[in-house]
C-alpha cells in the first residue's frame, strides 16, 4: 500500500524541490503567540511537582494537611489519591512496546527527581510553599547505579511492584533484552583472517529543546478537558491521559500549539498526566512545566551503553562476521526500553553486508533519570561503535576507510534480513533497499573534506597542534514498518485555496511547510493557497507523531493521497467547466487546464462546486508503509587536537545525505546542520553527570555544556537525492540520520590526528590529554 | 524567585546606598547589592527581603589616576564597557579588555560589572588574573571596619587579599566602589608586556583555568618585575609568586617562561569538580601560564613599545 | 514597602507597570502581553529572554523589573512595523535560519543590536554575537548567514556612506 503514483519531472516541480519559506514563519519572526505558554487563562493556577530527593526510596507515609492548608492551594495529589493504572510514558502506537511500569503517582520513588507529589496553587510561590509542606516518612533504599552491576545477585530491585507488566526479569532488575541473529557469527570468526573486538562507552545526554516540557490543562464549557501541551504526540497522549485517568478518550481535547523543538524529548507523556489530574482535583486551569534545571533529570536522556563489538574480516576486507553486545540503562522506567536499544542493531548492523551478524542486549534498571527517545533512537551509541571499529580494521588491514565501508556497504537491491527479525516489539518486516545514494555521499563528501591531501593516517607528527580527518558512514529508517500511519484532510475554499488538516506534529522541524508543499504541488496551486493546521485532536485526522523519521514520507503520503482525492474531484467540476473529460485535465498555477489550453481558476471551481453544485469539495486519506527506506549518510569530519590542552576542536564537519528527494532542501539542510550540533556535542562536551548518590551534578547550562555558534565548526551539507517509490515524490527523511555519524567521524578524525583511539563519549579534554601523555 | 523581597532600593549616591543598607541590616532579614544581577539573580537566594540597587551610582567609569598614571574603574563599569573601552586597549596590552570580553555570553557583559564580578569572589573570576598581575586595589566604602576608618568610610584593599575564600570578599558589609590600578614600574629604557589566558570546555564558558601575566624587562633585557596569576585553580585567584620570583633578575627568554609556569602550576591548590579534574587544571595552569608568558616574549618582541 | 511602579518605553511606547519589589523583568514583559519574550532557563545562560534595553541586549531574566524604571525596551513585538516585516526578520525567513522558533526573537533582537553598532560584520562577530542565545535545532550555520545576508540587504538600502570602522580584532582566548 505504497500510493506511489508515477512521480512528475522533478524540473516541472513547481513547489517541491524549492527552497521556500516557512509556511508558519511569520509568526514566528514576529513573536507573536504560538507557543504553550503564549497564552492567557483566568483563573490558571501553577503546579509544582515534589521531586524525590532520594536516588531509591518508600514512602511509608506522607502528610500534606499542612499543605493543604496554606491559603491559595487548591489541589494536593499524593499516590492515595489518583488511579493506580500502570502504563508507559512512551509515545508509542497502541499496544506500546514498552513495558507498563510507571504510575501516576507512587508510593515508591526509583530516581532522584521522581515524583513524589504535586500541588496546584495560586502562584509559583505558594505552591513552592506548599511543597515544603509536605512531609514525608521516608524509607530510603540502595541505589542501583551501576548498569555493569545492575542484575548482581543482592542488587536491589527497583521494579518489586506486582502489577508491572512487560518487564523482562523484574527480579534482577532486567526491563527487556533482545537476541537475535542471521547465519552462525561463531563460524564466520573461523572463516576471518583478523578479529577485533573493542568496548565503546557513550553518556546520558539530554536533549536540551529551548523550550522545557510545558503544559496547560482546563475544564471548558462542556466539562471536557483540554490539554495544551508541547508534544510529538497528541494522539498518543489522548490514549495515555484517558487510560491513566480512568475519563473516556472522547472527554479529552488534546491541542498541540507551535513546540520549542523536541528531538525525542516530547515522544514521551512527561507532564500531562499530572497537570491533568490537578486540573480535575481543583476544577481550575493549571499549567505544570519543568524548570530548565528540572529538565536536566526529570524529563527523559539518551540512553547510556556499553557496546562490545567483534567483528571478523577477510583479508582483501571483506566483513564475514559482527557481532554485537549491548548492555544498556533505561534509567528508573522502561520507555523505548526495547525498541531503542532495537535500534541499535537494526539500523546499525545491516549496513554492512555481513552473511553472520549477532545482536544480544540487556537492557537495564538503574535509580537514575528516565531514558527516552533521543534523535537516532539508538543508532548514534551503534554507529559510535560499528563506526570505530570499521575504522580501526580499515587501519589495519590498510585499506582505506572509504574504500572498506564502500566494499561491505549495503547496496540498492539488497534485502536485509536482520530488520525482519527485529521490530518494534514484536516481528518486523524485511528491508528492501530500493534507493541508495551511499558511494555517492562518500564520494562528494570526501571531496568536500579534502579526504586525500588532509590524511595523516594515524601518524603523530610533531607539533602542538595536530589535524586529522575521519569518516563515518550511517543509516536510518524512514517511519516504522507497518505501525506507523496518519490520516490527512483537505477542504477546497471558493477562492481557490484549501484547508489543509493533519496530525503530524511539527515540532520545528518545518513539517507543516514540508506537508503543504505536497499537497501544493499535487494540486497544483501555489503554497500560499494551502493553509495547513496541526494538531489538535478534534479536529485533526489521527497521526501517531513525529518521530522515527517518518512525518514526511508517512504523513506526507497521507496529504498526497488526500490531495490527489481533492485534485480529482476538483477536475471533475472544472470538466463541466471546460467541457472536457476530467481524466484530460491538468491542475497547475492555481488553474485547471483543457488539452486545448482553456482553463478556469481553481476559485471558479471552487465557487462552482460550493454554489452551484452544492457540494463542498473534501477528501481524508490514511497511509502507511510496510517499509521503512533508510536515508544515507556520509559524514566527515575535520578536527585539531591541542596537545597541551587534550582539547578536540572541529574544524570541519561535512555532511552528504541521500535523503531521497529534497521537498525543501533548504529545511533539509537545517535538518543536517542541527542534528551535526547535536551530535557535536554528543561527541565532546555533553554528558548528564550522576553524583553517588544518583543527584545530578551539572543539571543546568552552565556545566552542561551544549554549542554555541561560537564553537560550530564550519559545515558543509551536501544533498544527494536519490528516487524513493515508497516517498512521496521520492522522499525518504533526513530528520534524525544525520546525527549518527558526527561522534564517529569526530573519533576517527582524532585517530588520524593522533594515532589514538578514543572509545569513551564525550572524548573530555583529560582524556585526549592522559593518552597522549601515555604515548609519549 | 524573589517572593520575599520587600524592598527594592534605588539610591543616586554611595552614601545613601550604605545608610539604606545599614537601616535594613538593623531591621533585619537577609538583603544584598545588585547592579548586573547576573549572579545575584542566578544564586536565587528566596530568603532575600531587601536589594539596594547600585544601577543609578555614579560608578560607571573609566579614568585615568592623575599624573602619576594609574587608572580607576568605578564598581558598576559593566564587562561590556571594558570590553568597549579605546583607553583600556591601549594600556597594558589590553589585557583587562581580553579578560572582560571572555566573561560569559554578550548579554551578560551588558549587565555584569567588574564589581560584581570581584565581590562574588568567584575563584573563576575572569577578571582578578589581569587585575591581580596589575598589582590591582579595591576601594571599599562602608561596612565594620571602613566605617572608623579613612576619611570618607573608605579603605583600599590590595586585591590579593580582598578574595579570602570561595565567596568570601573582603568586604565587611561594605560595598565596593572602585578598582585602583597604579601606573606599572617601568624603567626608562624598560619594556613591559600583559597577556591573559582562558581554557573553557567550549569557546563560551566559566574558566576550567585562566591566567594572566604581566613582565617588565630593562634595557639589559633581564626581567624586573613579574606578576603571574591563576584563577579557578584553587579557593581564591592566585598570585603564584614563586614563579614570578623565578624569573626576576634573569633573562626573559623561553626557558624561563617555561620553568616559571610548571613552578606556577606547583602553587595552584585545584579541585575536581563537574568541570575538570584537579590534576587537569594544575596542567593546565603550567600550560595557560606557559602560553600568558610566550605572548609577552612575543609582544617585546614585536614592538617593545606597544605596551605604552 | 510593597508594590512599586516603573515606568518604561517598550517598543516606542511609554508604559506604566506596578509590579511587586522581585518581579524580573522577564515575568513581566510576557505579564504584560510580551509573548516573544521567552523563558528558557531562567539563570541566564540560554538568551531566550534577550530584550533590547536601551539598544543593549541582555537577558531579561536577569534584571530586576524595578531595573528597567526609565529605560527603553525593545522587544521583538517591536521590530515589524505592522505586517511589514525588518530586513533582519525576512533574512532569518528566506536563509532558513529559523526552526523551532523558539529562540528567534531572541536572535533577530541580538542581530539588530549588533548591526546597530556594526553594520557590515564579520563572522567571527556575527557568531560571537549569537553565542549568547542558544539554539538547539540549527547548527546556526542558517543563522549566521541570515545575518550576514540582513546587514548586506540594509547596507544595499542605505544611501552610500563610508565603509564602516573595524573594531580592531579582539585576540581568541585560549583555545
Amino acid at each position: 500500500m505504497s500510493g506511489a503514483s508515477p512521480p512528475s519531472p522533478p524540473s516541472r516541480r513547481a513547489v517541491v524541490g524549492r527552497r521556500v519559506r516557512k509556511v508558519d514563519g511569520f509568526k514566528l519572526v514576529t513573536g507573536r503567540t504560538a507557543f504553550t505558554d503564549d497564552i492567557a487563562l483566568p483563573g490558571l493556577l501553577v503546579g509544582r511537582i515534589l521531586a524525590s530527593p532520594h536516588a531509591h526510596a518508600r514512602i511509608r507515609d506522607i502528610d500534606t494537611r499542612r499543605a493543604k492548608a496554606l491559603p491559595g492551594v487548591h489541589a494536593v495529589l499524593t499516590w492515595k489519591d489518583v488511579p493506580r493504572v500502570p502504563h508507559t510514558t512512551a509515545g508509542q502506537a497502541w499496544p506500546e512496546p514498552s513495558p507498563y511500569d510507571t504510575y501516576l503517582l507512587d508510593s515508591k520513588v526509583r530516581f532522584v527527581g521522581d515524583r513524589v507529589a504535586a500541588v496546584a496553587a495560586e502562584t509559583r510561590a505558594v505552591a513552592e510553599e506548599a511543597l515544603r509542606l509536605i512531609e514525608v516518612d521516608w524509607e530510603v533504599l540502595p541505589p542501583v547505579l551501576d548498569m555493569e552491576h545492575a542484575m548482581d545477585p543482592g542488587t536491589a530491585v527497583i521494579h518489586d511492584e506486582p502489577d508491572a507488566t512487560g518487564i523482562r526479569d523484574a527480579a534482577r532488575n532486567l526491563a527487556g533484552d533482545i537476541h537475535t541473529h542471521i547465519g552462525d557469527v561463531e563460524a564466520g570468526f573461523r572463516e576471518s583472517d583478523l578479529i577485533l573486538e573493542r568496548e565503546y562507552r557513550t553518556p546520558r545526554q539530554q536533549h536540551a529543546m529551548l523550550e522545557p516540557h510545558i503544559v496547560i490543562c482546563w475544564l471548558d464549557a462542556d466539562n471536557r478537558l483540554v490539554i495544551r501541551t508541547s508534544t510529538q504526540i497528541p494522539f498518543h497522549v489522548r490514549r495515555q491521559v484517558a487510560m491513566i485517568l480512568r475519563i473516556p478518550v472522547s472527554r479529552i481535547r488534546v491541542i498541540k500549539p507551535r513546540i520549542g523543538g523536541g528531538f525525542g524529548g516530547k515522544q514521551e507523556m512527561v507532564l500531562e498526566d499530572l497537570c491533568a489530574a490537578l486540573t480535575l482535583a481543583s476544577g481550575r486551569p493549571v499549567k505544570l512545566e519543568y524548570s530548565r534545571h528540572e529538565e536536566f533529570f526529570m524529563a527523559r536522556t539518551r540512553h547510556p551503553q556499553i557496546l562490545r563489538l567483534r567483528m571478523g574480516v577477510k583479508r582483501d576486507g571483506t566483513i564475514v562476521a559482527h557481532h554485537m553486545r549491548v548492555l544498556a540503562a533505561t534509567g528508573a522506567y522502561g520507555s523505548h526500553c526495547t525498541t531503542v536499544q532495537g535500534n541499535t542493531g537494526s539500523k546499525v548492523l545491516p549496513l554492512y553486508r555481513a552473511p553472520h551478524l549477532r545482536f544480544d542486549c540487556d537492557v537495564v534498571y538503574l535509580t537514575t533519570p528516565q531514558a527516552g527517545a533521543f534523535r537516532g533512537y539508538g543508532c548514534p551509541q551503534g554507529y559510535f561503535a560499528q563506526e570505530s571499529l570499521v575504522d580501526e580494521i580499515a587501519h589495519e588491514l590498510g585499506m582505506d576507510p572509504i574504500a572498506f565501508r564502500l566494499k561491505n556497504a549495503i547496496r540498492q537491491g539488497d534485502v536485509d534480513e536482520l530488520s525482519a527479525q527485529l521490530g518494534e516489539g514484536k516481528k518486523g518486516l524485511p528491508r528492501t533497499i530500493r534507493s541508495c545514494g551511499l558511494p555517492e555521499c562518500l564520494e562528494k563528501g570526501a571531496a568536500a573534506i579534502g579526504w586525500k591531501e588532509q590524511r595523516n593516517g594515524g601518524v603523530r607528527r610533531p607539533g602542538r597542534l595536530l589535524r586529522g580527518v575521519g569518516v563515518a558512514t550511517t543509516m536510518q529508517g524512514s517511519g516504522i514498518a507497518g505501525v506507523d500511519f496518519a490520516g490527512a484532510f483537505l477542504k477546497a475554499n471558493e477562492d481557490g485555496s484549501f484547508n489543509l488538516q493533519v496530525g503530524a506534529t511539527d515540532l520545528g522541524t518545518g513539517s507543516d511547510t514540508v506537508l503543504a508543499q505536497i499537497a501544493a504541488e499535487t494540486l497544483g496551486v501555489s503554497l500560499d493557497k494551502i493553509l495547513i493546521y496541526s494538531s489538535d485532536t478534534d479536529f485533526t485526522p489521527f497521526d501517531v507523531g513525529a518521530y522515527a523519521s517518518s512525518t514526511t514520507i508517512i504523513s506526507g503520503g497521507a496529504v498526497k493521497k488526500a490531495a490527489e482525492k481533492v485534485r480529482d474531484d476538483m477536475c471533475c467540476f472544472a470538466a463541466q467547466l471546460l467541457d472536457a473529460p476530467p481524466e484530460d485535465l491538468v491542475c497547475r498555477d492555481n488553474r485547471v487546464f483543457a488539452p486545448g489550453g482553456k482553463s478556469v481558476s481553481m476559485a471558479e471551481v471552487a465557487v462552482h462546486a460550493l454554489y452551484k453544485e452544492k457540494t463542498q469539495v473534501m477528501e481524508g486519506a490514511s497511509h502507511f508503509n510496510t517499509d521503512s527506506p533508510p536515508p544515507f549518510c556520509a559524514t566527515f569530519a575535520e578536527v585539531e587536537v591541542d596537545t597541551e590542552t587534550g582539547r578536540v576542536r572541529p574544524v570541519h564537519l561535512v555532511t552528504a545525505v541521500d535523503l531521497g528527494v529534497a521537498i525543501n532542501p533548504m529545511q533539509a539542510e537545517g535538518q543536517a546542520e542541527g542534528a551535526v550540533a547535536q551530535g557535536l556535542g554528543y561527541a565532546l562536551a555533553e554528558e548528564l553527570v550522576l553524583d553517588g548518590r544518583g543527584r545530578p551534578a551539572n543539571a543546568n547550562f552552565c556545566d552542561y555544556k551544549i554549542f554555541t555558534a561560537k564553537d560550530m565548526p564550519k559545515l558543509t551539507t551536501i544533498l544527494v537525492e536519490t528516487e524513493e517509490p515508497l516517498g512521496p515524490f521520492g522522499a525518504k527523511s533526513i530528520a534524525e540520520v544525520g546525527i549518527n555519524g558526527v561522534a564517529p567521524a569526530v573519533a576517527n578524525a582524532a585517530f588520524d590526528a593522533t594515532g589514538l583511539r578514543f572509545r569513551r563519549l564525550p572524548i573530555r579534554p583529560d582524556a585526549v590529554l592522559a593518552a597522549l601523555g601515555g604515548r609519549r | 524567585m524573589f517572593d520575599r523581597l520587600r524592598a527594592f532600593h534605588r539610591p543616586a549616591t554611595v552614601a545613601a546606598a550604605l545608610r539604606l543598607a545599614t537601616a535594613e541590616r538593623r531591621a533585619g532579614g537577609r538583603g544584598a547589592f545588585v547592579a548586573g544581577g547576573t549572579d545575584l539573580v542566578v544564586q536565587g537566594d528566596g530568603s532575600l527581603r531587601w536589594v539596594v540597587d547600585l544601577s543609578l551610582l555614579p560608578l560607571r567609569y573609566v579614568r585615568r589616576r592623575g599624573a602619576g598614571g594609574g587608572w580607576t574603574i568605578g564598581s558598576t563599569t559593566t564587562m561590556a564597557d571594558l570590553e568597549r573601552s579605546a583607553a583600556l586597549r591601549r594600556f597594558a596590552d589590553g589585557v583587562l579588555c581580553d579578560a572582560a570580553a571572555t566573561a560569559g555570553s554578550p548579554q551578560i557583559r551588558n549587565r555584569g560589572t567588574i564589581g560584581g564580578n570581584l565581590a562574588n569572589a568567584s575563584p573563576a573570576c575572569d577578571l582578578a588574573p589581569p587585575l591581580l598581575a596589575l598589582d590591582a586595589s579595591a576601594v571599599i566604602a562602608g561596612g565594620a571596619a571602613g566605617a572608623r576608618k579613612a576619611a570618607g568610610g573608605r579603605r583600599t584593599v590590595a586585591l590579593e587579599r580582598f578574595f579570602r575564600g570561595p565567596g568570601r570578599p573582603a568586604l565587611n558589609g561594605g560595598l565596593l566602589v572602585e578598582i585602583v590600578i597604579p601606573a606599572p614600574p617601568v624603567p626608562r629604557g624598560g619594556r613591559a608586556a600583559w597577556a591573559f589566558q582562558k581554557l573553557g570546555r567550549l569557546q563560551s564558558d566559566i574558566a576550567v583555568v585562566n591566567a594572566a601575566a604581566g613582565v617588565i624587562v630593562g634595557s639589559d633585557c633581564r626581567c624586573r618585575w613579574a606578576r603571574i596569576a591563576i584563577g579557578a585553580a584553587g579557593p581564591t585567584p592566585l598570585r603564584a609568586r614563586r614563579a614570578e620570583a623565578l624569573l626576576v633578575g634573569r633573562p626573559f627568554d623561553r626557558d624561563a617562561a617555561q620553568a616559571a609556569a610548571a613552578r606556577a602550576a606547583g602553587e595552584t591548590r585545584p579541585v575536581s569538580d563537574v568541570r575538570a579534574t584537579a590534576d587537569y587544571r594544575r596542567e593546565m595552569s603550567r600550560v595557560l601560564v606557559g602560553r600568558a608568558l610566550d605572548e609577552c616574549l612575543e609582544r617585546m618582541g614585536r614592538d617593545p613599545w606597544a605596551s605604552w | 514597602m510593597g508594590e512599586l511602579v516603573i515606568r518604561a518605553t517598550v517598543n516606542g511606547a511609554p508604559r506604566r507597570w506596578t509590579v511587586a519589589p522581585g518581579d524580573l523583568l522577564l515575568d513581566v514583559l510576557r505579564r504584560e502581553g510580551y509573548w516573544g519574550v521567552k523563558n528558557g532557563c531562567e539563570t541566564g545562560e540560554c538568551g531566550a529572554c534577550a530584550v533590547l534595553l536601551d539598544g543593549e541586549p541582555v537577558n531579561s531574566c536577569l534584571v530586576f523589573a524595578a531595573q528597567a524604571d526609565g529605560r527603553r525596551i525593545e522587544t521583538v513585538e517591536g521590530v515589524a512595523a505592522g505586517d511589514r516585516l525588518d530586513p533582519v526578520q525576512e533574512a532569518f525567513l528566506d536563509h532558513g535560519g529559523v526552526q523551532c522558533g523558539y529562540c528567534t526573537p531572541a536572535m533577530i533582537l541580538v542581530t539588530r543590536a549588533l548591526l546597530a553598532r556594526t553594520p557590515r560584520p564579520t563572522e567571527d562577530e556575527v557568531r560571537e554575537a549569537l553565542s549568547g542565545v542558544f539554539c538547539r535545532c540549527t547548527g546556526f550555520k542558517k543563522p549566521v548567514e541570515a545575518v550576514l545576508a540582513a546587514a548586506a540587504r540594509l547596507a544595499d538600502a542605505r544611501p552610500a556612506a563610508p565603509p564602516a570602522g573595524r573594531k580592531p580584532a579582539r585576540k581568541a582566548a585560549a583555545r
